[in-house]
């Protein structure tokens, strides 16, 4: 339901305005690490926070998790701001977080527990997104049985069965060998059409973010900041479920040359600073 | 084992780096090193190297074992060394887990709490001695104060040290699926770190049999120690022997217990205590 609360973007879903985040390293040795970071996302769109490292992407997804606070800005969720971490921004991180000692049943209950979901329905409701993670022969296994890609297959599954307004992803399958890195993000484009959801992903890998993105939010170093925000046009506005598909299409190519560039030029190297 | 097979070029030696051992090997070895010790004790004795007044063969002392429980009530001295320790162990754990934990979680009661802490870890318990018996005289008061002493400060520092190295990202990911700090301390933390604290207690445990000893040693005319300052009285070390080897047999099955305890609580950790 769109509504009417900001005048900039009538139906953002999250939005950031003149967000800046500064840490103290030393008394009067301060690094900005955002700078006047303003961008917003409209409901159930992917949108990939995509920059070299070091710009502070993680930090901003942090942020809107409410992890960090900012030094300065806003940042709305459905109009609201953002005061604290809420189990309406559920994060997945890099790292695995299952828990160990719960079968990856009771792992994707987790959240629903904590919110005092009725039984029957947190059994119910978790069973269905094991499924829709492609786990349903693994409610019964303990995380340290499971390999990385299914780990962190609970993780989503944990946070989507949770029912948050926004799904927030810190470089989920950075840990993942590259074959199961492939084949998880054409999952997660399953699960993402499915769950119907709006996500906010951290990623440093260019094709993870053409391939997922309905929108690019590309970050510069020093400070860390918005440098260009990218729609993939060529995608005509659907989603592509499988990734061979995606690099026969025209217009591919010219975008990720072109976000290639932005890098080298917004990367460069370290010996430069 | 070697392989007739000329195709095995690879040498195989006694001490090869990072080279495994197998289990049938592993145990022989740990049972040999105690056959030779007992097989040189015996010799010794057996030879007359040594005098047998001082030096009783193993023989004799396994046969002191026997009539110590057997004749001469002993069970009661290992019953209420026993007791002392569980007696003051569990209190020491019953202040130190949530204390540890809460330190190990919140920085206002580490910062409130480890100075103090900290600076008793560096007194050794037994330079209290002389004023626990002025307080609470020869009873069992003074020798449960020493082995509580003893413990609880190494234990609260290491339960605290566990604690605070809970992974961030398993605490993040509970804020974010909208736990409260009391749900995330009994949900995540504690789960977290209860087999490490497992450990900790194991440890900790074999080090109050060292305060036990020392207790009993010093003032008290019961348990372990206590028979073994009367035996020195009398020259006899063979009960002298029969009682290092109680304790010793005693803190082993205290080890394998914990050992135990661990698999039966953690079985998602798919390997036991090391």
């Amino acid at each position: 339901m769109p509504q009417q609360t900001m005048n900039a973007s009538p139906q953002a879903k999250l939005q950031l305005e003149g967000v800046s985040k500064t840490f103290r390293v030393r008394r009067g040795n301060d690094i900005e690490a955002i700078k006047d970071v303003n961008f917003s996302t409209p409901e159930n769109e992917v949108c990939v926070l995509l920059g070299p490292s070091g710009c502070g992407k993680s930090t901003v997804l942090r942020m809107v998790a409410g992890l960090e606070v900012p030094t300065s800005g806003v940042l709305m969720l459905d109009g609201h701001p953002i005061a604290g971490p809420d189990r309406e921004r559920g994060m997945v991180f890099q790292a695995y977080t299952s828990f160990d000692w719960l079968t990856v049943q009771a792992n994707v209950e987790y959240g629903m527990r904590l919110n005092g979901v009725p039984k029957k329905e947190r059994r119910d409701r978790a069973t269905h997104f094991i499924e829709l993670v492609g786990l349903a022969g693994f409610a019964g296994a303990y995380p340290k049985q499971l390999s990385g890609g299914m780990k962190q297959r609970v993780a989503i599954a944990r946070t989507l069965a949770n029912d948050p307004a926004i799904l927030l992803m810190d470089e989920p399958f950075g840990a993942l060998d590259a074959q199961t890195r492939w084949h998880m993000q054409e999952q997660m484009m399953r699960i993402v059409e499915a769950a119907n959801t709006t996500v906010l992903m951290v990623t440093h890998d260019i094709e993870e973010a053409i391939f997922l993105g309905d929108r690019i939010e590309f970050m510069s170093r020093h400070p860390g900041t918005v440098h260009e925000e990218i729609i993939p046009e060529f995608k005509k506005g659907h989603r592509i479920l499988q990734k061979e598909d995606l690099i026969g299409l025209e217009g591919y190519g010219d975008l990720e040359r072109h976000i290639l560039q932005l890098m080298r030029e917004q990367g460069g190297d370290d010996s430069g600073h | 084992m070697t392989s007739g097979s000329a195709n095995n070029a690879y040498r195989r030696r006694w001490l090869e780096f990072l080279a495994p051992l197998s289990k049938t090997w592993t145990v022989v070895l740990g049972i040999a090193i105690w056959v030779l010790f007992f097989g040189l004790w015996e010799t010794a004795v057996a030879a007359g190297w040594v005098n047998r007044l001082l030096v009783p063969s193993p023989v004799d002392v396994l046969r002191t074992l026997y009539e110590l429980f057997a004749q001469r009530g002993f069970l009661s001295d290992v019953g209420i060394s026993t007791a002392r320790i569980l007696g003051s162990f569990l209190v020491a754990c019953a202040i130190a887990i949530p204390l540890g934990i809460l330190m190990g979680s919140f920085k206002a009661i580490e910062a409130l709490f480890n100075p103090f802490v900290s600076a008793w870890r560096y007194l050794p318990a037994p330079a209290f001695i002389p004023i626990l018996l002025m307080w609470f005289g020869t009873g069992e008061e003074p020798k449960l104060a020493l082995l509580f002493l003893g413990v609880i400060f190494f234990l609260i520092t290491l339960i605290m040290d566990h604690t605070a190295q809970v992974r961030t990202e398993l605490i993040e990911t509970a804020m974010t699926l909208g736990g409260t700090r009391w749900q995330i301390l009994w949900t995540v933390v504690v789960p977290a770190v209860l087999p490490s604290i497992v450990v900790a207690m194991r440890q900790m445990l074999a080090i109050a049999w060292t305060y036990l000893v020392i207790a009993e040693i010093i003032a008290s005319t019961t348990g372990i120690g206590a028979m073994m300052m009367r035996a020195r009285r009398f020259l006899h070390t063979d009960d002298i022997m029969a009682g290092i080897l109680t304790i010793g047999v005693l803190g082993l099955l205290f080890d394998v217990m914990f050992r135990w305890l661990y698999r039966l609580l953690f079985p998602y950790l798919d390997q036991g205590g090391r």
